[in-house]
């Protein structure tokens, strides 16, 4: 067996989620606002090992979300543990695009802050403006992208570092065939390079394409772990 | 991707995720930002403007146009300007430099909550985030400066020795600032208030700071001088003067302004950091 590159042990994600924030109205008043405590995750136990591609299903609410967010370390297991041999990182570089910009110079803040210094940008750039395929609307404010060039561009930037484990929440399903095409094949690649990579989503057929495990998550608990055909077929039966 | 890994690693190589960064490391993650630090500001400053007629005029004529207003009816219209040689000038040295403390940190304030769905995206030292945001207000007061530069010439002030401290103080007002914004990002992420509170705070310090009549024309008494000198803004403001034209200051307001410098640029950044991993989080 390969090496471990993630490990759960137990994991636990608890967290309060309110109404609302208490306002100074609540506070003089000794009013609480309606607060629920959501056990997200309650003991999540397996291992990932390097160069592995694992599916994650289950329905809305189970877990998903929260079991990627916690193997980053952003939200902090209340029970358990989560063990990596890198932190992995979610696919997604939305969040810095900037809509005023031009496509290029979008790709080089998407570059620079997925961590590349500005000479590793200036090497990638050329790679990455051919993967989008966008031709001469690179050079034309994002603004002025329809929904699909967006998605060719949030997608090329984002694959274009691999990190060593790589999150995917609901991201692949984007552009025309061709695009999504080029899209599994850059995926593949990564896998090639001993990438591992968690991919969450609601797509089985997506799933079955990119993932030869597949973690099946209900109400914070593992139902299901397994070859990927096992597994969706129990989930699918559901 | 580098994501370092830590030198007591364990036989199985892995590690614990989500525990604090210790100090060192955290400064050597800033500082492999650095391009990004620089860079996203400067492309930040040119998509600010892209839907206006001027574009980066606007960077200048902003402060310009708040000096024009303040010497049309503090200078024309019910003058003020007892006690100072040329008021325009000493207008625009202090609305010039109290803006861009202003900038630094009521931008810095947003910088965080501004930037959630990267924050839950990508890890990397949130402090970034008021950084970079200091960085691209420095760039931008470059043109403001030559503006200033302008003014204090054509007034038909020369150069002096004095002009020889210009970096040192716009360097010790942009570590204040920084850390005020670090200060102001960590609490306008706990609670939004803080953001529709700064405009008044600012205007408030404005008007305390001898930005539009000379504190030392009305304010006699040494000691009450120095209470002036408990306000940074005042501090950074009368040393410009003191810099460009020749204003009056003591050692006081000079050992002010490093103060200032240094202690806000640690509490904020201290402060910040203690927060490191709440940024993102919701509830």
């Amino acid at each position: 067996m390969t090496d471990v590159a993630l490990r759960c042990a137990g994991a636990e994600v608890t967290y309060t989620i309110r109404s609302h924030r208490p306002l100074i109205r609540d506070l003089l008043r000794g009013h609480r606002p309606a607060a629920q405590k959501i056990h997200a995750l309650r003991g999540v136990t397996f291992d990932v090992h390097v160069g592995e591609s694992v599916g994650v299903v289950g329905p809305n609410g189970s877990g998903k979300t929260t079991m990627l967010q916690a193997t980053t370390g952003l939200l902090p297991v209340s029970a358990g543990e989560i063990r990596v041999r890198s932190v992995p990182a979610f696919l997604g570089v939305q969040a810095v695009l900037r809509n005023q910009l031009t496509g290029r110079r979008n790709i080089e803040i998407g570059l620079l802050a997925q961590g590349l210094d500005w000479a590793a940008v200036e090497d990638l750039l050329p790679s990455v403006v051919e993967f989008t395929g966008l031709g001469d609307a690179i050079d034309m404010r994002m603004e002025t992208y329809s929904s699909g060039m967006r998605a060719r561009l949030h997608f090329a930037v984002a694959t274009a570092t691999s990190p060593e484990i790589l999150l995917i929440d609901e991201a692949l399903a984007v552009g025309d065939r061709a695009f999504r095409e080029k899209s599994a094949q850059r995926l593949d690649e990564h896998r090639a390079n001993a990438g591992t990579v968690l991919l969450v989503s609601h797509n089985l057929a997506e799933i079955r394409r990119s993932c030869e495990r597949v973690i099946w998550l209900q109400a914070g608990l593992v139902m299901a772990d397994g070859p990927t055909d096992e597994v969706l077929v129990a989930y699918e039966a559901s | 991707m580098s994501t370092t890994a830590p030198a007591d690693q364990p036989a199985d190589g892995l590690f614990p995720v989500g525990r604090p960064t210790p100090l060192g490391e955290y400064l050597r993650e800033l500082w492999a930002r650095r391009d990004y630090i620089v860079r996203v500001p400067l492309a930040d400053l040119r998509s600010q403007n892209a839907h206006t007629l001027l574009g980066g005029i606007w960077l200048v004529l902003n402060p310009l146009l708040q000096v024009g207003v303040y010497f049309l009816v503090f200078g024309v219209i019910m003058p003020i300007d007892r006690g100072v040689d040329s008021y325009l000038v000493f207008l625009t040295l202090g609305v010039f430099a109290f803006h861009y403390s202003q900038r630094v940190i009521s931008d810095g304030a947003r910088s965080v909550v501004s930037s959630m769905g990267l924050i839950r995206t990508l890890r990397f030292p949130r402090a970034t985030l008021p950084l970079s945001n200091s960085v691209g207000q420095a760039v931008a007061f470059g043109p403001v400066f030559a503006v200033l530069l302008v003014v204090v010439l054509a007034h038909g002030n020369t150069p002096t020795v004095r002009w020889l401290f210009l970096p040192v103080l716009f360097g010790l007002q942009t570590l204040f600032s920084l850390g005020a914004s670090l200060l102001a990002a960590r609490f306008n992420h706990l609670y939004r208030d803080l953001e529709n509170l700064l405009p008044f705070v600012f205007r408030l310090l404005f008007y305390v700071s001898g930005v539009l009549y000379s504190v030392d024309h009305y304010v006699d008494d040494a000691l009450l001088r120095g209470l002036f000198a408990l306000n940074p803004m005042y501090v950074y403001v009368t040393a410009w003067r003191w810099v460009m034209v020749g204003g009056p200051a003591t050692a006081v307001e000079g050992l002010a302004a490093v103060a200032w410098a240094l202690v806000t640029l640690v509490v904020g950044f201290a402060m910040f950091r203690a927060g490191e991993n709440t940024y993102g989080r919701t509830g």
